[in-house]
């Protein structure tokens, strides 16, 4: 900062992305990321991970239908999305991803239905809640594994689709260094993949008997790894910005180093990773913990990111300061998505259990 | 002047279901052209403004007259003058003012363009980057985009917006309200391809002293200035200020 220079009059501009914005990033996210820990169990067959991937792919389905609500109510026209699909423009990758989201989306379904419907069937057999419902769901509860795979393959597509759009709609952003940085799409991805191994932790720590020990270990080793990862793009970042090697990381470090916020936050960032990584390493059996630790790193950094990002002027001195509203521009969009999960959490665990879904081998797809 | 519309999709003026279906080719071809960035080198005009910093006082009567002209909801401003508070090392004064008036830089290369969503924000073939406002979505990107933090979210109408050299009354034949009002003469608005215009013989004549907001962005400003101090040329390092003014919106 330049002490001669003091700004007496000058506009703070608002956040433009709300909150909505930060559940949106954080859902998808998370939903993308636990649909690739779906994968080894579901479709790839790797013995011990059938449990475990079906409690993720529950959540990649949750989070997955939540996330676009969100993204929706983050328009301030929201009544005109149909827009994207009337004027496409392909110079932005934020009307790609109008189309994007539709494929991930319909591949998840397609591949959630699949899979989950032998247990739907088990579901309705056994006269559980729902019972009507998940037979008509189930439509006779066959196994079609070629059908399965071919729906993952669709998901897969349109997951890479989303967590490549996500990242580079933000990252080409120019006008604030701190997303124009090649390395926030990879940064948002690894979180991601993070928080759905959180997510699905915290799911297989709520089966009885606190859910399979050995699945837990094996979820917490592939955390840790995301966290090593994690801290290692970290410290690439900041030795690109110290050493000047990048100017576009220099100069996002340069704006954000003299606020004691940020160094807070980029302590606490570094602070939870470590540790999750030593929690998951050294006691890979705190399933609950870790998983916690994951989702709350996810969230936080897609937070920092947005609303932080926004309260960096691009031609003003100091920072704009965020207050936090309290009704659906700011807190209740968050209550308002988090409801909206756990009403589609609690809809969708009626008709698939945890713990039906969540054993090893209890129900094959 | 050469007017420029929005692109639109056609509407069916027939009733009947065979004029109908004719339509869709014409609708589907409107719907997937993208309004890409149109430059104004070829057009009869191109719109720009020089700001002579040296003329300004900071009286802020082009920011009342914007919010005037424009119906710019509290809070929320098209234009103003950033006013900063310098030490002087050379003077008997300890501090003197240093005034930026700001405003849409209606660059030739605009961020804000190719990241909207749907085409709605666009340059018209005289230079000025305008929004459609029955396409906008509201989503902001372009406010993202825009380096000189130019553009916000009207909560008003819930649209993106910006100066627009109040393209309306240039339309008319009439300068920008800002221009009109400005007590010291500093804005100076008009067409860079008439040589024989004020703005452009004050551009030739101050050549080697007009200068450009963030140069090194590569958006090739049109809103030209003289006499811009280069420690305000980019974002200002200094102390921010204190009060910052906070519109009430739901």
């Amino acid at each position: 900062m330049n002490p001669d220079i003091v700004e007496t009059v000058n506009v703070a501009r608002e956040v433009a992305w709300l909150p909505w914005a930060v559940q949106y990033f954080f859902l998808i996210g998370l939903s993308y990321g636990a649909y690739l820990v779906s994968l080894p169990g579901l479709v790839f067959r790797r013995p011990g991970w059938e449990g475990i991937s079906r409690l993720a792919l529950l959540a990649a389905l949750v989070c997955g239908l939540t996330a676009p609500v969100a993204l929706l109510a983050d328009l301030h026209q929201p009544g005109r999305f149909w827009h994207f699909y009337a004027y496409f423009t392909p110079s932005s990758w934020m009307s790609w991803g109008a189309f994007f989201i539709p494929v991930y989306l319909t591949g998840l379904i397609l591949y959630a239905w699949l899979a989950f419907r032998p247990a739907l069937a088990r579901h309705a057999d056994e006269g559980g809640r729902l019972a009507g419902l998940a037979r008509r769901l189930a439509y006779g509860g066959h196994e079609s594994r070629n059908a399965l795979v071919a729906a993952a393959l669709l998901a897969f597509v349109g997951a890479a689709l989303v967590a490549l759009y996500t990242g580079v709609e933000v990252m080409l952003v120019r006008a604030r260094p701190l997303w124009h940085t090649p390395l926030l799409p990879l940064q948002f991805f690894v979180t991601a993949l993070a928080g759905g191994f959180g997510l699905t932790l915290l799911f297989n720590r709520y089966l009885s008997g606190r859910g399979d020990p050995l699945a837990t270990r094996r979820m917490a080793n592939a955390l840790a790894v995301t966290q090593l990862v994690a801290l290692l793009v970290g410290g690439v970042w900041l030795a690109l910005g110290l050493s000047g090697l990048s100017p576009t990381h220099a100069q996002a470090l340069a704006e954000v180093a003299p606020s004691a916020n940020w160094q807070l936050s980029a302590v606490w960032a570094v602070a939870a990773t470590v540790v999750t990584l030593v929690l998951a390493w050294k006691r890979p059996g705190s399933g609950l913990a870790i998983g916690l630790l994951a989702l709350h790193s996810a969230w936080m950094m897609r937070w920092t990111i947005f609303i932080g990002g926004q309260e960096v002027p691009k031609t003003g001195a100091g920072y704009y300061s965020y207050q936090l509203p309290f009704g659906p521009e700011g807190l209740m969009g968050i209550v308002g998505t988090a409801g909206l999960w756990i009403f589609l959490f609690v809809v969708l665990t009626t008709l698939l259990p945890l713990d039906r879904i969540g054993k090893s081998g209890a129900t094959g797809a | 002047m050469k007017d420029h519309n929005p692109p639109t999709a056609a509407p069916a003026t027939s009733p009947s279901r065979r004029a109908f279906l004719r339509g869709i080719p014409v609708l589907t071809a409107a719907a997937a052209m993208a309004p890409a960035p149109v430059l104004a080198a070829d057009a009869t005009h191109h719109w720009a403004m020089l700001v002579d910093v040296r003329k300004c006082i900071g009286c802020q009567a082009c920011t009342v007259a914007c919010i005037q002209e424009n119906a710019v909801p509290e809070g929320s401003f098209r234009t103003f003058v950033s006013t900063y508070s310098v030490k002087l090392a050379d003077a008997e004064q300890p501090a003197g003012t240093y005034m930026l008036p700001r405003l849409c830089n209606h660059c030739d290369q605009p961020p804000c363009v190719p990241v909207c969503p749907v085409g709605a924000t666009f340059k018209r073939a005289d230079g000025i980057v305008v929004v459609d406002g029955d396409r906008c979505v509201g989503c902001a990107y372009c406010v993202q985009a825009c380096p000189y933090d130019a553009r916000f979210i009207n909560h008003d109408t819930d649209k993106a917006e910006k100066c627009t050299f109040c393209a309306h009354r240039v339309d008319a034949g009439l300068l920008p309200a800002c221009v009109e009002t400005c007590v010291g003469g500093a804005r100076i608005f008009g067409d860079l391809n008439d040589p024989a215009g004020e703005l452009r013989r004050r551009l030739d004549a101050a050549k080697a002293e007009v200068k450009v907001l963030k140069p090194e962005s590569g958006t090739e400003p049109r809103v030209f200035y003289i006499g811009l101090d280069e420690r305000f040329q980019g974002r200002v390092e200094g102390q921010g200020t204190l009060w910052q003014p906070r519109a009430t919106h739901g």
